[in-house]
């Protein structure tokens, strides 16, 4: 048994600097968010006006549908590419460690740098190999970085590529917790693949499904660094991510808006805290149990 | 206590690895091959080939157009043959400050991922060990921590520096990834913990040692690989952040990612020098990913995967 006081001279230092360098700066993004405020200077109370203002933001708003948009469709794209491709790896011999260290890459490469370099590929000023063949596919000149469309498209390429790897990961590892005694009880049935898959290894491995599902939303709501050389006009495109819109108030030219962009940040926490609240339960639970 | 369904539980990081076979099951007469054993076939063969060739593209492409001569680099259409140079690499060194930003970029990685375990480590042992709601809350809390959004945290740490005038230094950018990373050191390494038996401590109290000797002569020893895999993520997150560097760095302590993002809108010369950035920076780390690939890897389903 951990006695009281060894706990928390365990827990103290950790406890200290979360308070201070992470609990401190959230209280003051909360005050900021009732405050008229800038940088370096008491801010004013002005009540609910920044929640207010963000409401009536047509920016928000478009920044908002973005957001969800690109959240829904790479969601979608990872769980099920990541499901597939985890499927096709677990049953690789050899050549497995080759096909981890490939994927793993883009995992581990900075995600601005993965997207400067995304950039070029389909930059069509700096003869992009990707729009060559697809203007050559197509017959037509796309324009990736000034209209709207296929610039979502190349963002969320490239979102994918960069957090394909995680979700293939981890489904990889769930599908190795899949009983073989089950498999093979199933093919004796007759079971055949499609069939197995669907109703056998997908049920049992819904909780790690559904978890790849929870981080992938966190992380896509939370999307910036790919914007940053991807969507250098995301704001005349309405390619905005909430983030972004944040950043762009709040920070960017000596930060205009604080009290509008700390306002923002409170709304997007109150979203992860209520998406994570499902997770955060069965933490809660297991710790009960133990 | 719930053991994650991966079978490369915490504690066995190291020695095992998630990407060895299991061993074979005997075969019965005519039983069918296990699932998992039956081989992927010409057409997946192909499909998983295509895949890996479109996550690696980018990376091939940047390659060359870096060790393109300047002229050609980003020419329309792309030229493909050429006598190639590494003018670019040279240019990066002569003409800019990247090794400044390479230094920064690894100093500020090291000193935050070595706060982050340190501070870690007991905090993590102990929320293992300790039954009660203040555990469990102090989880949840580094649980929500690791998931709010960034400007949330990193803004106010902008205002608080610059009052202090330690805007635009390595120690706070350190410190501020410190603190940003460490709630999910102890969420990795808690689970780690948890994978060893409670009756170790209480044999070795018994033996006369203090609970501050079990941790550091016991478990750290025990987890050394999982320590090291939480160690290597950590690392990686400070060294992919681009966010908090942005806003609490200018010029002074300035890392690669901030480095490369600020010489996008430029000329020629310019961005064929943030190509060769992004080389020098990927290359490392893409032997580093085959190499540490087995904690990665033990490390991503430990971490993550619950039951």
């Amino acid at each position: 048994m951990m006695r009281k006081r060894e706990f928390y001279s365990l827990v103290g230092p950790s406890m200290l600097v979360m308070v201070g360098l992470l609990l401190v700066p959230l209280y003051l993004t909360v005050k900021w968010s009732f405050q008229d405020v800038d940088y370096g200077s008491p801010g004013q109370f002005v009540g609910l006006d920044n929640y207010a203002r963000a409401f009536t933001d047509p920016r928000f708003g478009h920044a908002l549908l973005f957001t969800a948009g690109l959240t829904l469709v790479v969601t979608a794209v990872l769980l099920v590419g990541g499901y597939v491709l985890a499927a096709m790896i677990n049953r690789l011999g050899r050549m497995r460690p080759v096909v981890l260290g490939i994927l793993l890459i883009s995992y581990v490469i900075p995600q601005v740098v993965g997207a400067t370099m995304f950039s070029w590929l389909f930059d069509q000023n700096f003869g992009g190999v990707v729009n060559l063949a697809v203007s050559w596919v197509t017959g037509e000149d796309v324009l990736w970085f000034v209209e709207a469309w296929p610039n979502r498209i190349m963002v969320a390429l490239n979102v994918i590529w960069s957090m394909l790897p995680f979700a293939t990961l981890i489904m990889l590892a769930g599908l190795q917790g899949v009983s073989q005694d089950v498999l093979e009880a199933a093919q004796l049935d007759g079971a055949g693949p499609v069939r197995t898959h669907w109703s056998i290894i997908i049920p049992s491995i819904r909780g790690v499904i559904g978890f790849v599902g929870l981080i992938s939303i966190m992380d896509i709501l939370r999307v910036f660094d790919n914007l940053v050389p991807l969507s250098p006009q995301a704001v005349q495109l309405g390619n905005e991510s909430l983030m972004l819109y944040i950043f762009n108030i709040a920070f960017q030219d000596g930060g205009q808006d604080l009290g509008l962009g700390s306002a923002l940040s409170v709304l997007t926490i109150v979203v992860i805290v209520i998406m994570l609240y499902p997770f955060l339960r069965d933490v809660v639970k297991e710790a009960r149990q133990q | 206590m719930t053991t994650s369904p991966s079978p490369s539980s915490g504690a066995r990081a190291g020695s095992s690895s998630s990407t060895t076979s299991r061993p074979r099951r005997p075969r019965r007469g005519a039983a069918p091959r296990s699932v998992a054993r039956r081989g992927l076939g010409p057409l997946g063969g192909i499909v998983l080939a295509l895949v890996c060739v479109l996550m690696l593209l980018p990376v091939i492409w940047t390659v060359l157009s870096v060790i393109k001569p300047a002229n050609v680099a980003f020419a329309n259409p792309p030229v493909l043959s050429f006598r190639p140079t590494l003018d670019a690499f040279v240019d990066l060194w002569q003409a800019t400050y990247f090794y400044r930003y390479l230094i920064n970029t690894f100093v500020v990685a090291l000193i935050s991922t070595l706060g982050a375990l340190i501070l870690g480590i007991p905090a993590a042992y102990a929320l293992s060990r300790f039954p009660g709601w203040v555990s469990v809350a102090l989880l949840l809390l580094a649980l929500v921590f690791r998931s709010l959004p960034r400007f949330a945290i990193v803004l106010p740490m902008y205002d608080i520096a610059r009052n202090l005038g330690i805007y635009d230094t390595r120690w706070v950018l350190a410190v501020a990834l410190m603190a940003i990373n460490q709630p999910f050191t102890i969420w990795l390494l808690r689970n780690f913990f948890a994978a060893i038996p409670r009756e170790l401590d209480e044999a070795a109290m018994l033996d006369g040692c203090r609970r501050d000797q079990v941790l550091t002569r016991i478990m750290v020893p025990l987890l050394g690989p999982g320590i090291l895999t939480s160690g290597i993520f950590v690392f990686f997150f400070a060294f992919q952040e681009y966010l908090t560097a942005v806003v609490l760095t200018n010029t002074e302590a300035g890392t690669v990612p901030v480095f490369i993002a600020t010489q996008l809108g430029q000329t020629l010369p310019m961005l064929q020098q943030a190509g060769a950035a992004a080389v020098l920076l990927t290359v490392p780390v893409m032997i580093f990913a085959f190499v540490a690939q087995r904690y990665l890897v033990a490390g991503l389903s430990a971490g993550s995967v619950r039951g």
